[in-house]
């Protein structure tokens, strides 16, 4: 990943963690909430691969902390998990397959609504199981319109890379 | 390495939640993200101000109606507590009366934009852009309108984080304005609001106004004062098996979209 690929992604994580916070959040829809930077997350970890999506999802949790003034490092635990296991897909079997943002975004959505269910449990926070369970279907379903704009957008500020730039340790075979 | 940073976080924010140097970096932080945060809602205003007028044009007839119908209510009812009110202050007059805090009068209201709203399942908290710096203090009530919101639970120089009524924490002492039945007001089983401990013994009616219930005990003062409007009754049931009567409220302040509050700082310290 080149420095100007850098800034770009930082630039783009930074927007849709301020936008997530301030506007997004506010959006209810049979309780849930469309999650913008987790689309974005996504999309970049697919396109940059693990070590990037990690890296992307800890400076994006940790800004959302900050801003909406939660514990600090909650979300970034969670959303550095899931950029790393999407990265990893998208560099092994995701790669050049046109579902794999869909599939990722709705995989992802639910994996993040019970890591953090999780986290927030063992911290002894408010974890409502009901209301998450409740909201998932409706979740999936408003990540999943804004996956496609949101890919698009990603993958036109970021060039998609080379195979073997992704990952050294994972070749392809066939 | 980035999840133990994460742990590492997590468990020091944890540890000193509203104090220490994370807390002081969280707070310049959050300074230094408002400008934006600032600036994309006021992008989305136009947005949102469309979205309210088109969904109000929609439900205006049915609204009108009813708004007609509940002002001549409320106009009687205003006229009957002006009198009451009156009479009241005269006898505590007389009586030289003793009382905590009372709402509206010896608050200080430190109007404030909202700059995080609640997201989510798990978020009953939010950000406001009033911090230590306008004398916001940590256990400030925090009201829209007249309608309770919350409380200050985490203060930083600019900034301060306000946890909702509607957290499963948060508890609220009320009274039924009519039948001066007493109970706490807090979240139910079922995530909706609920006036908890009231005897089945005791009278409380659908409509029915809650307003928190002030210090009874000088030794621990309640964090509201008196008078705050909490919420009307939607419904009262009860079963053989429940000791108490289950009573939903709905909260008068709409918490899921806040776009600014009032916090509520005495003029006298506690």
């Amino acid at each position: 990943m080149t420095l100007g690929d850098g800034v770009k992604a930082a630039a783009l994580l930074f927007v849709a963690a301020i936008t997530q916070v301030s506007i997004f959040s506010e959006i209810h829809v049979f309780g849930a909430v469309p999650d913008v930077l987790l689309v974005t997350l996504v999309a970049f970890a697919l396109l940059r691969g693990s070590v990037a999506g990690a890296v992307g999802g800890f400076f994006a949790g940790l800004l959302v902390d900050t801003a909406s003034l939660g514990t600090l490092g909650l979300t970034s635990l969670v959303l550095t998990l899931a950029g790393y296991w999407i990265g990893r897909y998208g560099e092994t079997t995701g790669r050049d397959r046109a579902h794999a943002p869909f599939l990722s975004v709705a995989v992802v959505t639910v994996l993040y609504q019970f890591g953090l269910l999780v986290v927030h449990f063992v911290l002894g926070e408010n974890a409502p199981a009901g209301a998450v369970v409740r909201s998932l279907v409706p979740a999936i379903v408003l990540n999943l319109i804004l996956t496609a704009p949101l890919y698009a957008l990603v993958r036109r500020l970021l060039r998609p890379t080379e195979p073997q730039e992704l990952s050294a340790e994972v070749q392809l075979l066939g | 390495m980035l999840v133990f940073v994460a742990l590492a976080l997590i468990t020091i924010a944890f540890r000193s939640p509203t104090s220490g140097p994370l807390h002081t970096v969280q707070g310049a932080g959050s300074t230094a993200l408002r400008p934006f945060q600032i600036a994309a809602t006021r992008v989305a205003q136009p947005f949102r101000d469309g979205y309210d007028y088109v969904s109000g044009l929609s439900s205006a007839k049915s609204q009108l109606k009813h708004e007609k119908a509940l002002y001549l209510q409320v106009r009687n009812e205003a006229i009957a507590n002006k009198a009451a009110a009156a009479n009241a202050q005269q006898l505590e007059r007389q009586l030289r009366f003793v009382q905590g805090t009372r709402f509206p009068q010896d608050f200080t209201a430190v109007n404030t934009a909202v700059i995080s709203p609640p997201g989510g399942a798990f978020a009953h908290s939010l950000a406001i852009a009033a911090g230590a710096a306008n004398g916001v203090r940590i256990d400030s009530p925090v009201v829209s309108g007249d309608a309770l919101v919350g409380i200050v639970t985490n203060v930083y120089p600019h900034s301060a984080k306000v946890t909702l009524l509607t957290d499963p924490n948060s508890f609220a002492a009320a009274v039924d304005l009519r039948s001066r039945v007493h109970g706490m007001v807090h979240t139910g089983p079922s995530g909706t609001l609920i006036l908890d401990q009231v005897p089945k013994t005791q009278k409380v009616r659908k409509n029915d106004v809650l307003v928190t219930t002030g210090t009874h005990n000088a030794r621990y003062p309640d964090l509201y004062p008196y008078g705050i409007q909490i919420g009307r009754v939607t419904s009262v049931g009860a079963t053989d098996t429940a000791v108490y009567l289950q009573v939903q409220v709905q909260p008068f302040a709409n918490l899921g979209s806040l776009s600014s509050v009032s916090v509520l700082v005495p003029k006298k310290p506690r």
